[in-house]
C-alpha cells in the first residue's frame, strides 16, 4: 500500500465520523430551531387571538383557513390548566387538498373576566417545514460528499507537494548501486527532517561503499594470499612427477597429494565464489533463456557421467526467461545438474521439466530424504558423498536469495528440487 | 624462443623457469614492475608471462607500456584474479590469454604454444608432432596423411598432448582443460579414462608412432622416441 492511501485511508475513516456527527447535529438543531419559531408564531396569534376574544366575546370561535386555524371553546373549572401551553404535531384532512396534512398545534386554556374556562386550540400548517426539512437534508448531504471529495484532493495535493523530496530520495535509493559510482543525491529542500535525512542516507551510502570496497579488496587479497602457495605446491609436484628418476609409488604419492591439493583449489574457489555472490559482484544482468543453458549443461553431464548409465529425461512445456546474470544462472543449473548426477545411483533416473516459471528436477537416489532445515548450510554434506564440497547447495541458495527465485524441496521416492521464478 | 616471465612470488617464478626451461626456451625473469619495465624497454621477447599484481605497480600497466612502445610480443597474464571483468581488462588491453592461478604447468605450456604458433604462421596453423598433423581451428587430425575421425573430445585430448609431448599430464589438468574450471574434476577422471583409452587405440590403429602411456594414478604422457 502506497503512503499516500494510507493516509488517505487513515484520514476518511475519523472524518466520516465526524462529519457524520456534525450533519446529524446541525440537522437536529436546525429541526429544533424551526419547531421553536413555529412554537413562537403560534404563542404569538394565542396572544393576538386571546385579546381579541377578551375584548370581544362575539368574535367567531373559530376561523377555518388553511395556513392557520383556531378553534375555541368553553370547558369546565375543573378541567382547566392555565399553567401551560401544550404544542404537538398532527395532521389533518384538508377538503381542498384532498389529503392530509401535517399541522402543529398550540392548545391552552384560559379564563375571562367573568370566570369562564375556554381552550383555544391554534393550528398551523407546517407544509413548509417539511419544504424546509428536505431542502436541508439534501444540502447536508451535499455539501458533506462536496468537502469529504475536497478534503480528500487537498489533502493529496499537499502530500504531494511536501512528500516530494521523500520520493526524491526513494528513486535514489532504488537507483543505487553499491558496485557502481554514486550520483550525487540532488534534493534540494527547506524541510528540515529531509535535509536531515538526504544527510543521512549520502553517509551511510558513502560508508556501504567504502565498506564493499574493502571487502572486496580483502576477498582478492585471500584469493591472492592462498592460490599462489597452492599454484606453487601443484606446479612443483608437476615438475616433480617429470623426474624421470621417480618410482612409481613416489608418482603414487605425488598422485595423491596433487589431488588433495586440487581439492583445496576446488574449495576455495567454490568459498570466493559464494563471498562474490554475496556481495554482489555479478551486478551485470541480461535475459537468459533457461532452456538453452540447461540443455548445454545436460549434454556435457551426459557425457561426463556415461559410465552411471542414467535415464534423463528434459521436458520442456514452456520457455522460461529470466533477468540475471549470465554466468550465475549457469552455475545455478549446472549445480542442480551436478546433485542429480552425483547423488544418483549406477542406472538411476533425471526428471527436468520446465514450465514458463518454474524448473523441476528430480533424480533418483539410494540416499534416504534429505533434512530441509540444514539442506542449504555451508559444508552440509548429508549423503557423506566424498565428490562433494558441501557448498554446491549453499551457492545456489546465494545465488536465487538475489533473483527473488523460491526453492522448494520434497521427497517422493525421488529427491525434487522446483525452482520457481517471479 | 625467448620468454620473459615477470612474477613476484619466488618460488612460482622458479618453478615456471625451471618448466619452461626444459621446453628449450630461453627464460628470463623480472620480480617487480620496473625490473620488467626494464627489460621490455630494452629487449625483445616472443612472448611475456605476465602476474598482474607487482610490488611497484601494476601488469596492467605494463601491458599499456609494451602498447606504447609498439612492441609485438605476445602476452599471458596469470592472475590470481578470477573475475570475468578483469579478463575482459586484461584482454581489452592487448593480452592473448588469461590463466587463473593455480593452473597446470601443462595448460601454460598448452597456450605459450599455441600464442607463438599463431604469431609464427600466418594462415592456417597447424601442430605436427611426429607423423600426426593437428589442425586446431579445423579439428581435423592428420596421421600420415590421412585424415582420422575423433569426437570432440577426444580431439581436445589429442591437442592437449601433442602441445605437451613427453610431459606427465595430470588427470586433473586434463578434464580442466576439456571442461573448464567449473565441472567437478574429480568426477570427470572416469570419463578421461575412456576417452583416452579410446583415443589410444585409434592412434595406434592409425598408426601414429607417439604412443599415450598411463602413468598409474597421476594421468598420461604421449612418448615419442627421437
Amino acid at each position: 500500500m502506497k503512503l499516500i492511501h494510507y493516509t488517505i485511508r487513515n484520514l476518511s475513516f475519523p472524518l466520516l465520523i465526524i462529519m457524520t456527527i456534525w450533519a446529524a447535529a446541525f440537522y437536529i438543531l436546525i429541526l429544533h430551531e424551526i419547531d421553536d419559531e413555529t412554537n413562537d408564531s403560534l404563542q404569538n396569534y394565542k396572544g393576538i387571538i386571546i385579546k381579541q376574544f377578551l375584548t370581544d366575546s362575539t368574535m367567531r370561535q373559530s376561523r377555518p383557513d388553511i395556513m392557520t386555524r383556531y378553534h375555541i371553546h368553553e370547558i369546565q373549572a375543573s378541567e382547566a390548566n392555565l399553567a401551560n401551553d401544550i404544542f404537538y404535531d398532527s395532521s389533518k384532512y384538508i377538503d381542498i387538498e384532498m389529503e392530509y396534512e401535517p399541522i402543529r398545534v398550540l392548545r391552552t386554556n384560559f379564563m375571562t373576566s367573568d370566570a369562564k374556562y375556554y381552550e383555544l386550540t391554534i393550528e398551523t400548517s407546517t407544509l413548509e417545514k417539511e419544504d424546509l426539512i428536505e431542502t436541508i437534508f439534501i444540502s447536508i448531504i451535499a455539501l458533506y460528499i462536496v468537502l469529504v471529495i475536497c478534503i480528500l484532493f487537498v489533502t493529496r495535493y499537499v502530500f504531494g507537494k511536501s512528500f516530494k523530496p521523500l520520493y526524491t530520495i526513494l528513486d535514489w535509493l532504488n537507483k543505487f548501486r553499491l558496485d557502481k559510482p554514486i550520483k550525487p543525491l540532488e534534493n534540494e529542500t527547506v524541510v528540515e527532517e529531509f535535509d536531515i535525512l538526504n544527510k543521512a542516507i549520502m553517509d551511510a551510502s558513502d560508508r556501504s561503499t567504502s565498506l564493499y570496497g574493502q571487502q572486496r579488496q580483502f576477498l582478492e587479497n585471500v584469493s591472492h594470499e592462498l592460490q599462489t602457495p597452492l599454484a606453487v605446491s601443484i606446479n612443483k609436484l608437476e615438475l616433480l612427477s617429470e623426474n624421470p628418476d621417480c618410482t612409481e609409488e613416489q608418482l603414487s604419492d605425488i598422485a595423491s597429494i596433487h589431488r588433495v591439493l586440487n581439492g583445496i583449489v576446488k574449495t576455495n574457489k567454490s568459498l570466493l565464489l559464494l563471498s562474490r555472490i554475496e556481495n554482489k559482484q555479478f551486478a551485470d544482468t541480461k535475459n537468459v533463456s533457461i532452456n538453452e543453458i540447461s540443455d548445454r549443461s545436460i549434454n556435457e553431464f551426459n557425457e561426463i557421467y556415461e559410465d552411471k548409465q542414467i535415464r534423463l529425461n528434459f521436458v520442456q512445456k514452456g520457455i522460461l526467461r529470466c533477468t540475471m546474470n549470465e554466468s550465475l544462472a549457469g552455475i545455478l543449473i549446472k549445480n542442480l545438474l551436478k546433485n542429480a548426477y552425483i547423488h544418483n545411483r549406477q542406472n538411476g533416473e533425471i526428471n527436468i521439466t520446465i514450465t514458463d516459471n518454474s524448473f523441476t528436477i528430480e533424480n533418483s537416489s539410494n540416499y534416504p530424504e534429505l533434512n530441509r532445515e540444514k539442506l542449504f548450510n555451508r559444508f552440509e554434506k548429508q549423503t557423506g558423498n566424498k565428490k562433494s564440497t558441501g557448498l554446491g547447495l549453499a551457492i545456489i541458495k546465494s545465488i536465487i536469495s538475489i533473483y527473488d527465485i523460491r526453492i522448494h524441496y520434497q521427497y517422493n521416492g525421488k529427491h525434487q528440487f522446483i525452482l520457481t521464478f517471479r | 624462443m625467448k620468454l620473459l616471465v615477470v612474477e613476484d612470488e619466488d618460488s612460482l617464478r622458479d618453478t615456471i623457469i625451471r618448466s619452461l626451461e626444459k621446453e628449450r626456451y630461453v627464460v628470463e625473469y623480472a620480480a617487480d614492475y620496473h625490473e620488467a619495465l626494464l627489460k621490455i624497454n630494452d629487449y625483445d621477447y616472443d612472448c611475456v608471462v605476465l602476474d598482474i599484481m607487482l610490488p611497484g605497480g601494476s601488469g596492467l600497466s605494463l601491458l599499456e607500456e609494451l602498447k606504447t612502445l609498439r612492441k609485438k610480443e605476445s602476452v599471458i597474464i596469470i592472475s590470481a584474479k578470477d573475475s570475468i571483468e578483469d579478463k575482459v581488462t586484461g584482454l581489452d588491453l592487448g593480452a592473448d590469454d588469461y590463466l587463473t592461478k593455480p593452473f597446470h604447468l601443462a595448460e601454460l605450456h598448452a597456450r605459450i604454444k599455441s600464442i607463438i604458433r599463431r604469431k609464427q604462421q600466418e594462415g592456417e596453423m597447424n601442430i605436427a608432432l611426429s607423423n600426426i598433423t593437428v589442425y586446431p581451428d579445423r579439428h581435423v587430425v592428420y596421421i600420415d596423411n590421412k585424415e582420422i575421425t575423433l569426437n570432440r573430445k577426444e580431439f581436445d585430448l589429442l591437442y592437449y598432448f601433442v602441445t605437451n609431448p613427453n610431459r606427465l599430464i595430470s588427470k586433473s589438468a586434463l578434464a580442466e582443460s576439456i571442461w573448464g574450471d567449473y565441472i567437478d574434476q574429480a568426477d570427470s577422471y572416469d570419463f578421461i579414462y575412456s576417452q583416452v583409452k579410446n583415443l589410444r587405440k585409434k592412434i595406434k590403429t592409425a598408426g601414429a608412432m607417439p604412443e599415450i602411456k598411463a602413468v598409474y594414478g597421476f594421468g598420461y604422457k604421449m612418448i615419442i622416441d627421437e
